[in-house]
């Protein structure tokens, strides 16, 4: 007789056996499967409910590989890209260079999970997230380097995480930590929990429909063909969730506060500007915060409370950051913009200030001034004073500028001292992150910390940026050449 | 605002692939473009992170400290250049392949009129490999996750893909029998057959030392030239010919298939062979030294093995021993190396 999947589906997972020839313990060691205390018997519990067979995943992805080469290739070929707008091109550099090589590094922890993940049932899902990421990875590179010949920042996709630009590092030092050094337990909560189904919303749904709306039907398509498999690997961490609140509710609680603030301060460097500055005003669907609430917050509080965790403790802090952390780290990837490798768009022309002030009630209050002097700079011929001399001081958590995590006013050191060092962060929500946890974080050198030991030679920005391997043809410069700024200059003005 | 200034101004550079290849001297494949230098780890701290921790030193210890040596990992391409698109249309094509196999013998009551032989046969050969299978799974994502190259590494991703293909088949194939023949011990005796069965023990042995072999190297040769070789060759490719023989059609042509995954293993396994000998001597003797330690296991995976398939209307067991050694030889002399006892 011809079989249903769930006939023999089970059978497929039942595939634990007692090893008598080896230690278990070394086997399966502690260090990556992350079971601590929690018994074999807990696992047993441990279901997904997409239930997937190999021979459906061909055949669909099958599918859906053409789908995308056929819209890819179309688009291609009738010109779409060369008529983007340059802001909106601005924030497919930045996704290509900052998430192609991330869903690199996925493959690798979904192979961590096949080889370790406590039982036989997550090994086997693990095997589609292989795949799945392993895809993303490819089509991200197809698409990039199908672009090349317009723009050398799509080398970037295959480039980035092999340079030492400092917001890959931001980028790769969270990655690398909840992907490449986390036990599966760890990385299930942190990563596909946390980062996969909830804020990876916001990078492929948000900015695909935004994207549409540019009119780059080719990296909107790409976008929601990647999220139609995220959907389905994500959840390897509802059943991690589950046994965990059985067992040991305090780890799940501690593990997913973390991450989703190292989540949010990712998004606020990655997406925020690119949703609420680079897309063009009339082409914006959402704010980043509205989206955010409704995509990300509502979605996890909603978690929380089904599973009976509390909101972190840091939830209003966490608030005030919304509003505020990626108009902050806004405002310094434009100053800082020779470090970046992509052109961003100040985004603050009349028109979009006022949409910003609408949107955010004390962006004018906490940014509009920076921004003015910016201004008043750029119409007074005064470029140099727009350009930056130094680098800014980093958190040793999040990578990130301190004083871009909340408002203007929000400036108040938070430090650590640990085995002799002094440790510095950008808010206390970091720093409690490190205090949990100090060795996770401790002995790790960011960017300044680095310049500070001698170790970028020459000591100036220039020696920074060729330590960040920033070629004059993909360095940043605004995108729009400035000229945004010249409504503002008093003969305009009058 | 000014949008007249177009995506695609003109630059000064304009590349044609990635800087990464440096000078190739030619077009790269589809297959290079999507697959090139993408392990971002492969630096003095590989991680982002403190020296010290977890991942950090688990890669110094196991993959950077490792005893074969190569100019370039990049290097190596994967014979078959497997890509994700090719991989699953290629294997979309297999399962539409093996769905037509299950339609037909389904249609024809295959299972119903096996004889007792080949019922015990199935229970003894086949039906146990869901667990052989899922070892080969877990050891090809380890070699995936510490492979000091993506080319490498991919190579080990769709092969790890394909041993979970045969364990969903093997499940697939448990649960028709159990069902066409409740009184057995279809889908419920395996593990047993499994963890005690004299003849299946020096493969669960190999496996489980294969599962604490952590040294990149060592792991490469446990799993690509030992155990999984081995086991493929013993349990679909032999096997094959003994369930045909038996009147066990349907799982033998489904052998026969899944051998095709096998053969394209050790077609990159050679490949990367060849890379290794070719860099350099004593690349070679490292590899002999490892492949040496585990002869042992391999010849009693080969002994108890063939015995395992052998049966009265099929080939002696010294005929499968020797037909698989020989396909053991070719798959390492080729660079040089030597599967004969000490």
């Amino acid at each position: 007789m011809l079989l249903n999947r769930d006939d023999w589906y089970d059978i497929s997972r039942d595939l634990d056996w007692t090893l008598s020839y080896v230690d278990e313990e070394v086997a399966f060691p502690q260090c990556w499967t992350g079971k601590r205390a929690i018994p074999d018997e807990a696992w047993q519990a441990w279901d997904e409910p997409f239930r997937v067979s190999y021979r459906d995943y061909v055949r669909v992805q099958r599918e859906k590989e053409s789908g995308v080469k056929a819209v890819g290739d179309a688009m291609l070929r009738a010109g779409v890209y060369q008529k983007l707008d340059p802001a909106h091109v601005a924030a497919a550099h930045l996704h290509m260079g900052t998430t192609c090589m991330v869903e690199y590094m996925a493959v690798t922890m979904q192979s961590r999970f096949c080889r370790f993940a406590p039982t036989p049932r997550w090994r086997n899902l693990g095997v589609f997230g292989m795949l799945d990421e392993t895809r993303h990875t490819q089509l991200d590179l197809r698409f990039s380097h199908d672009l090349l010949r317009f723009d050398p920042r799509f080398d970037w996709a295959q480039k980035a995480f092999h340079t030492n630009e400092w917001g890959v590092l931001a980028v790769k030092n969270f990655f690398d930590d909840i992907m490449l050094s986390s036990d599966c337990v760890e990385a299930a909560l942190a990563t596909s929990l946390t980062v996969e189904h909830g804020f990876t919303n916001i990078q492929f749904v948000a900015l695909a429909a935004d994207a549409m709306a540019a009119g780059d039907v080719n990296w909107s398509n790409l976008l929601s063909s990647i999220q139609t498999d995220e959907a389905r690997h994500a959840q390897q961490g509802f059943p991690t969730l589950q046994v965990l609140m059985e067992h040991d509710p305090q780890r799940a609680q501690q593990a997913i506060d973390v991450a989703f603030w190292r989540s949010t301060r990712l998004f606020q460097t990655l997406t925020g500007p690119a949703m609420d500055y680079y897309t063009p005003l009339d082409q914006r669907k959402m704010s980043f915060k509205e989206f955010m609430l409704e995509w990300v917050v509502n979605h996890h509080e909603r978690i929380l409370a089904d599973y009976g965790l509390s909101k972190p403790w840091y939830w209003d802090k966490f608030l005030h950051s919304l509003e505020n952390g990626h108009h902050a780290m806004h405002l310094g990837l434009w100053f800082w913009r020779p470090t970046l490798f992509w052109k961003p768009n100040a985004g603050v022309s009349k028109a979009e200030r006022e949409w910003l002030n609408e949107k955010y009630p004390t962006w004018e209050e906490n940014w509009g001034g920076y921004w003015d002097q910016i201004i008043a700079n750029i119409n007074a011929g005064r470029m140099d004073l727009t350009l930056p001399e130094t680098l800014p001081a980093l958190c040793n958590v999040t990578q990130l500028p301190l004083g871009s995590a909340m408002s203007r006013h929000d400036l108040e050191p938070a430090v650590s001292v640990y085995e002799g060092r002094t440790y510095q962060f950008d808010s206390d929500i970091s720093k409690w992150c490190f205090d949990l946890d100090p060795a996770r974080y401790a002995g790790h050198m960011n960017v300044v910390d680095r310049f500070i030991a001698g170790q970028i030679q020459p000591m100036s920005l220039a020696g920074g940026l060729e330590w960040m391997g920033l070629t004059p043809d993909v360095m940043g410069d605004d995108a729009y050449g400035y000229r945004w700024a010249a409504e503002y200059a008093p003969a305009m003005a009058d | 605002m000014s949008t007249e200034q177009g995506a695609a101004k003109p630059r000064t550079r304009k590349l044609r692939t990635w800087t990464a290849f440096g000078e190739l001297g030619r077009r790269p494949t589809e297959y290079e473009v999507l697959t090139h230098g993408m392990n971002h780890t492969l630096r003095p701290t590989p991680l982002e992170l403190g020296p010290e921790v977890l991942g950090n030193r688990w890669l110094r210890e196991h993959r950077d400290a490792i005893s074969l040596r190569v100019p370039d990992w990049d290097a190596f391409r994967d014979p078959d250049a497997v890509t994700y698109g090719s991989y699953v249309a290629m294997q979309d094509d297999q399962e539409t392949y093996v769905e037509g196999l299950l339609e037909r013998f389904d249609r024809e009551d295959h299972d119903a009129g096996l004889s007792e032989e080949a019922l015990q046969r199935l229970a003894l050969c086949v039906t146990p490999t869901r667990y052989l299978a899922h070892a080969q799974q877990m050891l090809s994502a380890y070699l995936q996750q510490l492979a000091p190259g993506s080319y490498l590494a991919t190579c080990a991703t769709f092969q790890t893909a394909d041993q979970l293909r045969r364990v969903q088949l093997v499940a697939y194939r448990t649960t028709q029998l159990q069902r066409t023949h409740p009184s057995r011990a279809f889908a419920t005796g395996e593990r047993a057959v499994w963890e005690q069965h004299p003849l299946w023990q020096p493969m669960r042995e190999a496996a489980e030392h294969a599962l604490i072999t952590y040294d990149w190297d060592q792991a490469f040769v446990a799993t690509q030239l030992v155990f999984k070789p081995l086991a493929d060759m013993l349990l679909l490719q032999q096997s094959a010919l003994e369930l045909s023989t038996a009147g066990c059609t349907l799982d033998a042509l489904i052998a026969d298939n899944l051998w095709r995954d096998s053969e394209r293993s050790q077609r990159w396994t050679t490949v990367l062979l060849r890379m290794l000998v070719e860099a350099g001597p004593e690349n070679r003797e490292v590899l002999q030294r490892y492949l040496t330690s585990w002869v042992p296991r391999g010849q009693a995976m080969v002994e108890a093995g063939s015995q395992l398939l052998a049966a009265s209307t099929g080939r002696a067991q010294t005929q499968i021993a020797e037909a698989v050694r020989a396909g053991w030889r070719s798959l390492v002399e080729p660079a040089g190396l030597s599967v004969d006892p000490v």
